[in-house]
């Protein structure tokens, strides 16, 4: 029997408020007196696309969700994490037996002298429809754009949502209908053909575009500027020595960079345990430049307002103001064991939304400024090489180019860095980009990830490349 | 069912298979996977909350002449499978269209009636039992009033997995992962110097159950641990220079996945995953000659390593899972690549025998080329011997830092602890080593292989790779060995 056409008429791009709304009402319903039960949910309908020379890899579609239920008993708590069918009897009844398995599970509990959790409750609903193309029509737009370019990327669309539920009267969703195309354009290393298998020493452009409202036209434009743009990266490229560097951070480099900092540079826990990187910024020791001010951003970032011990989240939070430290991420758990106040976040205690403020220095004039040196698109595989002086290793990748006289004039091989975000954005810090750019993140890894990072570009006197 | 059975399946799934429909000139695979997690720890002192997670789904792949395309749920009724039935379908039709497999003939699996049972030599437990070990550990590591951060935690995780082609069973396979860990941090002044049983990032990870507890130390461990945090506060910083390296397995095992796994990965080589995790600069012309190290390098590629984390008996592509050398005396022999990728090798002019190394991180992910067990053959040099043949070198235990670029080239790693070992002899304690290199000349400068008494059985639950992302579990198994001439270095200050 001949399967549904592509266009398949399943509700793909229907909501999932509705649908998982009766199932969070039943989660606040399951207290027995004295108790109280908790819900937190994360769920996506995805599809996927992967793509390699410009043509469909790897295709298919994922609905999962997954419902993290949690029972409290004066200060006695157990977690169990359910996944869902999407039909309401078979999902009720999956929450009322693990409710049991967790009341079971806490009778025997040791008392949790951290256990926190807001008992104010509150509601809120935030629902952003998603519209997705068909497998045809993804598959064929981004393949005609690609045309015989060597394009690698990746296609994820659908609805991703976040919802929380207690029986202290909480009743939150969020629900984004985001749409995501990440890849890269790559041209061969001299001497090997385009089209054979690339080996090392390629070097490609990256780009990424994101909307809520799916258009071919938008997509199709990207694309093809892409392709129009990596043609640079034909020219023989240019093989740099350790040393010091003059260099242009743009803004997707610098967020990789500032994106080390979520290693615990912002957490209380990391902080009052030993191990976290701006340790010698919070004691003073250490300070980034007067210039840099770092914030979490939640407001305006499309991602929830609130979090899974049913404590609302600040739109705004200083982390970093004139280069000194003047925030934590403190979760409900932190704040009970080290005896401070909480300010909302979630149990990680890293950020979501990190927001670097703009400089003053005009992008568009950044390698005129730069004159010579180093113009790093995206950096690669960062981890620290001594996290108590914040100092991190990496490696350039995609689009890094030689400049001279103010304009690009060759790509450069693979380099790796090895510098301390003190120096970085501190003492080298020359100036930061006017525009910060919102750069969403694409991780995939179980779920597909709702936040971002804002950050403009930064012009160093000096980067140290060691290999 | 017992709690430490496999988990069950939440339908017939076999059963539903069967009915499934589809168009006569398609191939429906479905994989159907049951998981059930269980989290203990004690955090400075505190037990954490019991947290335990239950997750059955199913994957439906459908091949339409060149197109192959997925679709996942939990949904595992009738209905719902018959819905990612269909929509795999669309997907593979498109796929045909628009697809890189023009003049690849997609391979069929190729298992048939595999049965795997869970490796299990001493049972785990109950959860208060493991709770108590936990808390004991704590207490020990709590030994010193600089110690400030102190964790023992222990994941043990149970799985079932089944493939169903056209409706027939060829594999249904089960495991029992367990992932234990000691973490001690001391700190003095602005110094801080962490120690783990296994890493930071749970190293220490095999199939089993009370067994993997007992081979990993953490019974008794936590004053070690502790200790040894203590011993690193107090140590002078890793010196710089060219000098001998002498890595443990802790260590080794994260050289061999780094620099020997994924550039050996064939849908790298393929150009995959260039716009994510990376190319690789091994090209496929290198296969039977290419010096990938000195002739004392032995690698494998073992799924039958039954305790080592990724053991098993088929892949999710279902071919039959076999031992195989990667690595000859040196020389580069094989890529770690699945029936699929071999086959687009093969259409590409480039026949490559592989390996059954196709696995997804779950129902929720379609399998790609992964390392599962990749080891270090055992060499003949006694620990004590390579240490006295050193004139001037630091031993490393336990990966703390990883970086390599995206053709899995140049690397910088870095270590919880380090030792001096001068004139032969093993010396001064020393703290924040790091090394560097270049993977395709390090491995060429190895000239010592540890014997079978200095090889341990490794991992890692964390390997990432893949579009959408997926983690999964890889076995290392490796001796001491020992480097010439590397670039070592330390801290800051």
């Amino acid at each position: 029997m001949a399967a549904r056409a592509p266009s398949d008429g399943d509700d793909r791009d229907a909501p999932l408020a509705e649908r998982f709304a009766p199932l969070m009402a039943r989660v606040a319903q399951c207290a027995r007196p004295g108790e109280t039960s908790a819900g937190w949910f994360a769920g996506e309908r995805s599809d996927f696309v992967r793509f390699n020379r410009g043509r469909v890899r790897q295709a298919g579609s994922v609905e999962r969700h997954t419902l993290d239920l949690r029972l409290m008993r004066a200060d006695r708590q157990a977690h169990e994490s359910i996944v869902l069918v999407g039909r309401l009897d078979t999902d009720a009844a999956r929450v009322d037996a693990a409710f049991a398995r967790l009341r079971d599970t806490i009778a025997h509990a040791e008392p949790d002298p951290y256990l926190s959790f807001d008992d104010t409750g509150g509601a809120s609903r935030s629902v952003r429809a998603a519209g997705a193309p068909n497998p045809d029509e993804i598959a064929d737009t981004v393949c005609v754009a690609a045309d015989d370019s060597d394009l690698v990327g990746f296609w994820s669309a659908g609805p991703i949502a976040r919802g929380f539920a207690s029986s202290r009267g909480h009743s939150h969703w969020h629900e984004s209908g985001r749409w995501s195309f990440d890849w890269s354009i790559h041209v061969p290393a001299a001497g090997r053909a385009a089209g054979g298998f690339p080996g090392e020493g390629g070097r490609a452009l990256k780009a990424t575009l994101t909307g809520e409202s799916w258009s071919a036209p938008a997509l199709s434009a990207a694309i093809a500027r892409s392709v129009r743009d990596a043609a640079v990266l034909a020219r023989p490229a240019r093989r740099l020595e350790p040393g010091h560097y003059r260099a242009w951070l743009a803004p997707r480099a610098l967020a990789d960079l500032v994106g080390m900092l979520g290693w615990g540079g912002f957490s209380e826990r990391a902080h009052r345990s030993g191990q976290s990187p701006l340790a010698r910024l919070r004691a003073g020791e250490s300070a980034f430049d007067a210039r840099v001010q770092f914030a979490e951003r939640l407001g305006d970032a499309g991602v929830p307002l609130f979090q899974a011990d049913g404590f609302a989240r600040p739109p705004e939070l200083a982390l970093v103001r004139d280069g000194r430290h003047a925030g934590s991420l403190v979760s409900p758990r932190s704040a009970r064991e080290f005896g401070v106040a909480a300010n909302g976040a979630a149990d990680a205690e890293a950020p979501e939304a990190l927001a670097m403020a703009p400089g003053g220095l005009d992008e568009t004039r950044a390698l005129a400024e730069l004159g010579e040196g180093v113009a790093v698109s995206n950096l690669w595989y960062l981890n620290f090489s001594d996290r108590r002086a914040c100092r991190v290793t990496g490696l350039t990748r995609f689009a890094t180019m030689w400049v001279e006289g103010g304009e690009a004039v060759a790509p450069v091989e693979v380099m790796r860095f090895d510098d301390s975000l003190y120096r970085l954005l501190g003492s080298e810090l020359l100036a930061l980009g006017d525009v910060a750019h919102r750069i969403p993140d694409t991780d995939t890894y179980d779920a597909r990830a709702l936040g971002s990072t804002c950050v403009p570009g930064a012009l160093v006197g000096a980067l140290a490349f060691t290999l | 069912m017992s709690a430490d059975a496999a988990p069950e399946f939440d339908a017939d799934v076999g059963a539903i298979a069967a009915a499934l429909r589809a168009p006569a000139d398609a191939c429906v695979v479905v994989r159907a996977l049951a998981q059930r997690h269980a989290w203990h720890a004690v955090v400075r002192g505190v037990p954490r909350p019991a947290a335990a997670a239950h997750d059955c789904g199913a994957m439906v792949t459908a091949i339409v002449d060149a197109g192959i395309g997925y679709a996942a749920c939990a949904d595992l009724t009738r209905e719902g499978l018959q819905r990612a039935t269909d929509r795999a379908l669309s997907w593979a039709r498109a796929c045909a269209r628009r697809g890189v497999f023009d003049g690849v003939a997609i391979p069929r699996p190729r298992a048939h009636g595999i049965v795997r049972r869970a490796v299990e030599a001493a049972p785990l437990p109950p959860a208060r039992e493991l709770v108590g070990l936990l808390r004991a550990e704590s207490d020990a590591l709590r030994r010193d009033a600089r110690i400030v951060h102190w964790s023992a935690s222990l994941r043990v995780t149970r799985t079932r997995q089944a493939m169903f082609v056209d409706g027939v069973r060829l594999a249904e396979q089960s495991f029992s992962f367990v992932e234990p860990n000691l973490e001690a941090a001391a700190a003095d002044g602005g110094d801080v110097q962490t120690r783990t049983l296994g890493g930071q990032y749970n190293g220490f990870c095999q199939q089993g159950g009370f067994d993997v507890i007992e081979r990993s130390g953490l019974v008794g461990g936590g004053a070690r641990v502790a200790g040894e945090a203590l011993q690193l506060l107090a140590a002078p910083n890793c010196p710089s220079g060219r000098m001998s390296l002498l890595l443990m397995p802790d260590q080794m095992m994260l050289q061999i996945h780094e620099s020997i796994g994924h550039p050996l990965e064939l849908d790298r080589i393929l150009g995959d995953e260039r716009n994510f995790a990376g190319t690789s600069f091994v090209t496929p012309d290198m296969f039977g000659h290419y010096r990938y190290g000195s002739a004392l390098l032995n690698v494998s590629f073992d799924p039958g390593a039954a305790h080592e984390l990724a053991g098993y008996d088929a892949d999710d592509e279902g071919t039959p899972a076999l031992a195989v050398p990667l690595i000859e005396r040196g020389i580069l022999v094989r890529p770690l690549g699945g029936a699929l990728s071999q086959a687009r090798a093969r259409a590409l002019g480039v026949p490559l025998e592989g390996t059954a190394n196709a696995r997804a991180a779950g129902w929720h992910r379609p399998p790609i080329d992964r390392m599962a067990n990749l080891n270090v053959e055992a060499g003949d040099t006694p620990l004590e011997a390579m240490i006295a043949s050193v004139e001037r070198g630091v031993m490393m235990r336990t990966n703390v830092s990883w970086s390599i670029d995206d053709a899995r080239n140049k690397f910088q790693f870095g270590c919880e602890w380090g030792q001096m070992i001068e004139n032969g002899r093993l010396g001064a304690v020393v703290r924040n080593p790091n090394y560097r290199g270049v993977s395709a000349t390090f491995w060429r400068s190895l000239e010592r292989v540890g014997d079978a008494a200095s090889r341990e059985t490794l991992g890692t639950p964390f390997c990432g790779k893949g579009e959408p992302g997926q983690v999964i579990r890889v076995g290392h198994a490796s001796p001491a060995c020992l480097f010439g001439d590397v670039d070592v270095f330390g801290a800051e200050r």
